[in-house]
C-alpha cells in the first residue's frame, strides 16, 4: 500500500514525540518539572497508540511506504513501515512512555534543567522511530547519529560532574567512530547501487563481505558487543531514567535493529553470519564474568546488558526463522525487565543516595514495592519459567539446537547460571540482611506513585508475556520475522511451549528438565539447611562456621572474580587507550614540524610552490 | 548560487556586528574596516565573474589584512603581517594567471594552461591557508582580536572559496586538467590539518588548524567537479561560516570574561557559561558533519562524490580525518567546557553576544533537521538536468563499470 500525504499513519508516532518535543521548549516558562514530566508521558503515550495502529497494516510481511515532503535537496523523507518497524516503534514508544511517568517523580526535585531532559528524551525515543522508519540509508544514518547525540547529551546531563561528562565523552567517541563503518558502508552501497533506498533490490545485490562487516562493526558499538562495549558501564552516572531507556529500548536495541534489516535488504549471512556468532557468545561470557565482580549496582546491570545483547546477537546470527523470532522476542523481553531493573535501581538510589551493594541492605522493609518489582525483574533476566525472560531463553536455545549450535547451546546455559548468581547477590545484597550503618540515619522511603507505577507496569508486562508469550509473539514478533523474508512457521503455547511439529519433544523433554531440577535443588536445599542447634552443613576443610552462618550467592561472586581473572584482561579500554597515545604522539612529532614550518614560512611557501608547479608541468 | 551566497555572508557580517557590539575588539577605525572589508566582500560576490568583481574581493581580503593591523597590539601586528605576506602575493598571483587565461577562462592549451594552473593553484592556496601555505592561519587566529578573525576566517575566506568555486563553474578545465594535483593537495591538507589541530593545547590554535581541514574538504568538493560535490562543497562553505562565527566567538567570549587564553587546561566553562558552553558544542558537532548538524549535508555530499572519485582509500581517508577531529573537537569540549568548573568569571557576561551564538546554533541545527530551503537553492538546475543522487536515479552502465572497478 502506498500513500503520499503528510499525514500518513506511518510518521505518526515521530510527529507527534518531535512535535512534544518542540511544545517542551515553547511551554518551558509555563510548566512545572511534573507539568513538563506529564507533557512528555502523553506525547510518548500517544505515540504509542499511534504505533499500535499500525499494526494491522503489517500483518502477514505487507507493509506501509508514506513519502513527508522534500527532505534534503530532492530526496524526499520517505517511510517504509513493516513489521519490524513497528515492534522497535511499540517498543520504543511503550518503554519510553513508562520510563517517562517514572521520571516525573525522580526529576520532580531537580534544580534545573528539566526542560532539556525531557525535549532530549522525546528527541531520542522521536530519533528510534525514524531510524526503524526510514527507507533511506542517508536518513538511517541521520537517525543512528541523532540517538547517539541524544544519549551522549543525556549522560552527560550533570555536565558540571566530571565523572558525568567522562562517561558521556566514552560514549560519544565509541559508538560515533565505530558509526563510520556504518557511513562507509552507506557509501559502498551507493557507489554500486546507485541508490540510498534499502528496499531496492539493486542494493541486496551490492552487499559485499566488506559493507557486511563495517554494518556489523556499527551495529556492535550501539548493541554494546565486545568488543566495542567498554561504553556503556561509563555510562551509568547519567540520571536513572537515562539509562533505563539508554538500556532497554532506544540505544542498545539501534545496532539489534540494523542487524535485523540486514535479513531485509538482503543475504548477508554467508558473509558475517559466523562472524557474529563468535562475537555473541563472547560478549554473552565476557558480560557476565563482569557483571559478577561489580559492586555498583547500576554498573553490574550495565554489564549485564552487554551480556544480554549477546544473546540477542546470537539470535540474529543463528538466522533461521526461529532464531530471528527468539532475538526479537528477546529484544522486547530484555525492554521489560532491563527497564524495570534500571527503574528499581533508581528508586533505591532515589531513597538512599547510593547504588553501592556494600552500603544497602534491608530495603525490603522500607520498599516492599520496589522489592517485589525487583524480584520479578531479576526472575525474567535469569530465565526462571512463567517470566518472559524464560521464554526469550528458551526461544534462543531451540533455534540454537535445531541449527545445530551446541556451543551457542552450552554457552548460553552457562552465563544464565551466571546471570543468575549475580542477580542473587545484588538482590540479597539490597534489599535482604540487616541494613548497611552508612544508610543509618538516613530516611529511607519508598518509591512515589508514578514512579512504582512506571516499573510496576514493565514488571507486570515481563510476567504476562511470560504466561502468555503468544499475545505477543503473534501480532507483534510474527509480521516482524514475515516483514524480514522469513515464512513464520512457529507456533507458542502459554508458557513459552513451542507447539510445531518436532518442538514437541524438545519442549516436553526440557519441561522435564525442568521439573526435575526443581525438585533436586528443594531435596539439596533441604538437605543442606542447617537445623538451630546444629553445626553448619557446609564443607569447609574441616573448620565449623559460626552457627547460622553459610555460604550465600556473595561469597560464590568473590570466588568467581578469582576463578575468573584471566577473563578481566580481556578488557579492550587498555587497547584503545594505547592508540589514543600514539595518536598524541604522532600529532605532536606534526605539530613540532608545523612550528618549524611557521617560522620559516617564506622557505616552505617557495618549496610548496615550486613541488606544486613541477608537478602540474610535468603532467 | 551567489544569491544564497551573498545573503548568507550578509546574515554572518549581520552576527559579527552583534556579537561586537555585545564584545568589543575595537574603537572607530576598526568599524570602519570591518565594514570596508564587508561591503567589499558583498560587492565583489555580487559582481563575481568580472574584473570588478576579482578587483573588490582583493580589496577585500587587503581591507582584512588592514583590520588585523588596526589593533595595534604586538601580536596582532604581527599576525597582520604574516596574512599580507600570503595575501599579497596571492592576489598578483591570481590576476596574473586571469591575466593569461582572461576571466572567463577558455583553455588556451600548451604551457600557457598549465602555467595558468600554477599560478591560481599557489594562489588560492595561500589565500586558504592550504598546507603546506597555512603559516598565516594560527597566527590570525591567536593574534588578531577574536571579532577580526571571525570576519576573516568566516567571511572573506568564504567569499575566497566562493570565487573558486564559481571559477569552477567558468572554467573547468583549470581543474580537470589538475585534478590530481587539486585533490591531493585538498587530502593533505585535510590530514596534516586534522593532525596539526589534534597537537594543539591552545583552543583558538586548535579551531584555526580545523579551519584548514575544513578547507580542504570544501576545496576536495570543487574538485571534484560533479553537482553533488559542488553543492556540498558551498553547503560546507556556508556550515563552515556559521560554525567558525559560533565556535570562535565563544572561545573569544571565554578569553575575555576569564582574562586569559583558553588551552586544554582550562576547566569547566560550561559551569559559568552555559549557554556559551552549548552554542560551542553544537556548533563544533556541525562543524565535524555530524547529523543532526547542517554540516551532514555538505559532508554526504562530498563523501559521495569522492567516494565515485577514488573508492574504498578515499573513503578511508576522509573518515580517518573525521575520527581525528572528532577526536579532537571532544577532547575540547570535554577539557574546557564540561566538568567541574575551575575558572572564575572576572566580569559579568554579556546577553547579547551569547545571544547571537545561540541564535546561530539554532539555525544550524534547523537547517539540519530540514536543510531542503539551502540545498534546493543550490541544486536547482535547468529543466531536464537531473541530480542523479538526490533523486535516486541509477548511473549508466559505464559509470556503474567504473565505480565497481574504483572499489575493487
Amino acid at each position: 500500500m502506498i500513500t503520499t500525504l503528510l499525514p500518513s499513519p506511518a510518521f505518526w508516532p515521530t510527529a507527534l514525540l518531535f512535535g512534544g518535543a518542540i511544545l517542551e521548549v515553547l511551554l518551558a516558562g509555563f510548566l512545572s518539572s511534573r507539568g513538563k514530566g506529564w507533557l512528555a508521558f502523553i506525547a510518548t503515550a500517544a505515540a504509542l497508540a499511534a504505533s499500535f495502529a499500525l499494526l494491522p497494516a503489517v500483518q502477514g510481511g505487507a507493509h506501509l511506504e508514506a513519502t513527508a515532503f522534500l527532505w534534503d535537496g530532492g530526496a524526499p523523507l520517505t517511510y517504509y513501515v513493516d513489521g519490524l518497524s513497528v515492534l522497535f516503534m511499540i517498543m520504543g514508544t511503550a518503554l519510553g512512555a513508562l520510563i517517562l511517568m517514572f521520571s516525573i517523580g525522580y526529576m520532580a526535585d531537580e534544580p534545573s534543567g528539566t526542560t532539556r531532559f525531557f525535549f532530549l528524551m522525546l528527541i531520542f525515543i522521536g530519533g528510534l522511530t525514524l531510524l526503524v522508519g526510514a527507507q533511506s540509508l542517508l536518513m538511517t544514518y541521520f537517525a543512528w547519529e541523532l540517538i547517539g547525540l541524544c544519549s551522549y547529551f543525556l549522560v552527560g546531563f550533570w555536565y558540571a560532574r566530571q565523572e558525568a561528562t567522562d562517561g558521556a565523552r566514552k560514549v560519544l567517541l565509541i559508538t560515533h567512530i565505530a558509526g563510520f563503518g556504518f557511513m562507509a558502508a552507506i557509501l559502498m552501497i551507493y557507489a554500486q547501487a546507485g541508490t540510498f533506498i534499502w528496499s531496492d533490490p539493486k542494493v541486496a545485490a551490492s552487499l559485499s563481505t566488506t559493507i557486511v562487516i563495517l554494518l556489523l562493526v556499527a551495529s556492535m558499538a550501539k548493541s554494546v558487543l565486545f568488543p566495542l562495549h567498554t561504553w556503556i558501564p561509563e555510562a551509568m552516572n547519567a540520571p536513572t531514567p537515562v539509562s533505563a531507556l539508554l538500556h532497554s529500548a532506544c540505544y542498545v536495541k539501534a545496532g539489534v535493529y540494523l542487524i535485523a534489516r540486514m535479513y531485509a535488504i538482503g543475504d548477508w549471512h554467508p558473509a558475517g553470519g559466523a562472524f557474529l556468532l563468535v562475537v555473541a557468545c563472547l560478549t554473552m561470557i565476557v558480560g557476565v564474568v563482569f557483571a559478577l565482580a561489580q559492586t555498583d549496582l547500576k554498573r553490574l546491570l550495565a554489564f549485564h546488558t552487554v551480556s544480554q545483547l549477546g544473546y540477542i546477537a546470537a539470535g540474529l546470527a543463528i538466522g533461521t526463522d526461529l532464531g530471528v523470532a527468539a532475538a526479537l522476542y528477546y529484544t522486547i523481553s530484555h525492554a521489560l525487565f532491563k527497564g524495570t531493573l534500571f527503574l528499581c535501581a533508581g528508586s533505591i538510589q532515589h531513597a538512599t543516595g547510593t547504588r553501592d551493594l556494600r552500603e544497602l541492605g534491608g530495603l525490603y522493609s522500607k520498599m516492599p514495592v520496589t522489592t517485589w518489582v525487583w524480584l520479578i525483574a531479576a526472575a525474567a533476566i535469569s530465565g526462571v519459567p512463567l517470566t518472559t525472560g524464560f521464554v526469550a531463553k528458551w526461544l534462543l536455545l531451540s533455534a540454537a539446537l535445531d541449527d545445530g549450535q551446541a556451543v551457542v547451546v552450552m554457552v548460553a546455559w552457562f552465563v544464565s547460571i551466571l546471570t543468575a548468581f549475580s542477580f542473587m547477590k545484588a538482590t540479597v545484597s539490597a534489599f535482604y540482611g540487616d541494613p548497611s550503618p552508612s544508610l543509618a540515619g538516613k530516611h529511607i522511603h519508598e518509591a512515589t506513585p508514578t514512579m512504582q507505577v512506571g516499573m510496576g507496569i514493565t514488571a507486570v508486562l515481563c510476567v504476562v508475556f511470560g504466561i502468555a508469550p503468544q499475545f505477543l509473539m503473534d501480532p507483534v514478533i510474527a509480521p516482524a520475522v514475515e516483514g524480514l523474508g522469513f515464512n513464520w512457521q512457529i507456533a507458542t503455547s502459554w508458557g513459552g511451549v513451542l507447539t510445531r511439529a518436532g518442538s514437541i519433544d524438545v519442549s516436553l523433554g526440557a519441561i522435564g528438565v525442568i521439573v526435575f531440577s526443581v525438585v533436586a535443588a528443594f531435596g539439596a536445599y533441604q538437605l543442606t539447611r542447617s537445623r538451630p542447634g546444629t553445626a553448619v552443613n557446609v564443607f569447609t576443610g574441616g573448620e565449623s562456621l559460626p552457627e547460622g552462618d553459610r555460604l550465600s550467592a556473595t561469597d560464590f561472586a568473590e570466588m568467581a572474580e578469582v576463578a575468573f581473572e584471566p577473563v578481566y584482561k580481556t578488557d579492550p579500554d587498555p587497547l584503545w587507550l594505547r592508540f589514543g597515545s600514539w595518536l598524541g604522539a604522532v600529532a605532536g612529532k606534526v605539530g613540532q614540524t608545523a612550528l618549524w614550518a611557521e617560522d620559516k614560512f617564506i622557505a616552505v611557501t617557495l618549496a610548496g610552490a615550486a613541488v606544486l608547479c613541477v608537478w602540474i608541468l610535468a603532467l | 548560487m551567489l544569491l544564497l551566497l551573498v545573503a548568507f555572508l550578509a546574515l554572518m557580517a549581520a552576527a559579527v556586528g552583534l556579537y561586537a557590539l555585545s564584545v568589543r575588539q575595537g574603537g572607530g577605525r576598526w568599524w570602519g574596516l570591518a565594514t570596508l572589508t564587508v561591503v567589499f566582500v558583498l560587492a565583489g560576490l555580487a559582481n563575481e565573474g568580472s574584473w570588478t568583481g576579482i578587483a573588490l574581493l582583493s580589496l577585500a581580503e587587503l581591507a582584512a589584512g588592514a583590520l588585523i593591523l588596526s589593533d595595534g597590539g604586538a601580536p596582532a601586528r604581527a599576525a597582520g603581517r604574516l596574512y599580507l605576506s600570503a595575501i599579497v602575493p596571492a592576489i598578483v598571483l591570481t590576476m596574473l594567471a586571469f591575466t593569461l587565461v582572461g576571466i572567463h577562462g577558455a583553455e588556451p592549451g600548451g604551457i600557457t594552461a598549465k602555467i595558468a594552473i600554477c599560478l591560481l593553484l599557489v594562489g588560492f592556496a595561500l589565500k586558504l591557508g592550504l598546507i603546506p601555505f597555512s603559516f598565516w592561519v594560527p597566527a590570525v587566529a591567536r593574534g588578531a582580536p577574536t571579532t577580526t578573525a571571525i570576519v576573516i576566517i568566516s567571511i572573506v575566506d568564504i567569499a575566497t572559496f566562493g570565487e573558486l568555486a564559481s571559477l569552477r563553474h567558468e572554467a573547468a578545465w583549470l581543474f580537470d586538467d589538475a585534478q590530481a594535483v587539486w585533490v591531493t593537495l585538498a587530502l593533505v591538507s585535510m590530514f596534516a590539518g586534522a593532525l596539526l589541530a589534534y597537537a594543539q593545547t591552545d583552543l583558538k590554535r586548535m579551531l584555526a588548524f580545523s579551519t584548514i581541514t575544513d578547507l580542504g574538504l570544501l576545496v576536495l568538493g570543487v574538485s571534484l567537479g560533479t553537482p553533488l560535490a559542488m553543492a556540498g562543497a558551498l553547503l560546507g562553505a556556508l556550515s563552515h561560516a556559521l560554525s567558525k562565527t559560533v565556535l570562535f566567538g565563544t572561545v573569544g567570549l571565554a578569553e575575555r570574561h576569564i582574562g586569559m587564553p583558553v588551552t586544554l587546561e582550562t576547566r569547566g566553562l560550561g559551569g559559568r557559561m552555559p549557554l556559551a558552553s552549548a552554542a560551542f558544542i553544537l556548533a563544533a558537532i556541525n562543524f565535524i558533519g555530524v547529523p543532526p548538524g547542517f554540516g551532514f549535508s555538505a559532508y554526504w555530499r562530498i563523501y559521495v562524490a569522492a567516494t565515485d572519485f577514488g573508492g574504498v582509500a578515499i573513503i578511508a581517508v576522509l573518515l580517518v580525518v573525521a575520527a581525528i577531529d572528532l577526536l579532537c573537537y571532544a577532547r575540547a569540549i570535554h577539557r574546557c567546557w564540561l566538568g567541574t568548573p575551575q575558572v572564575e568569571l572576572i566580569s559579568a557576561l554579556p546577553r547579547l553576544a551569547p545571544a547571537v551564538l545561540a541564535a546561530l546554533v539554532v539555525l544550524t541545527v534547523a537547517l539540519g533537521f530540514y536543510p531542503r530551503p539551502v540545498t534546493s537553492v543550490l541544486e536547482a538546475r535547468p529543466a531536464g538536468e537531473a541530480v542523479h543522487v538526490t533523486s535516486n536515479a541509477l548511473p549508466s552502465a559505464s559509470e556503474q563499470g567504473e565505480r565497481l572497478a574504483a572499489l575493487h
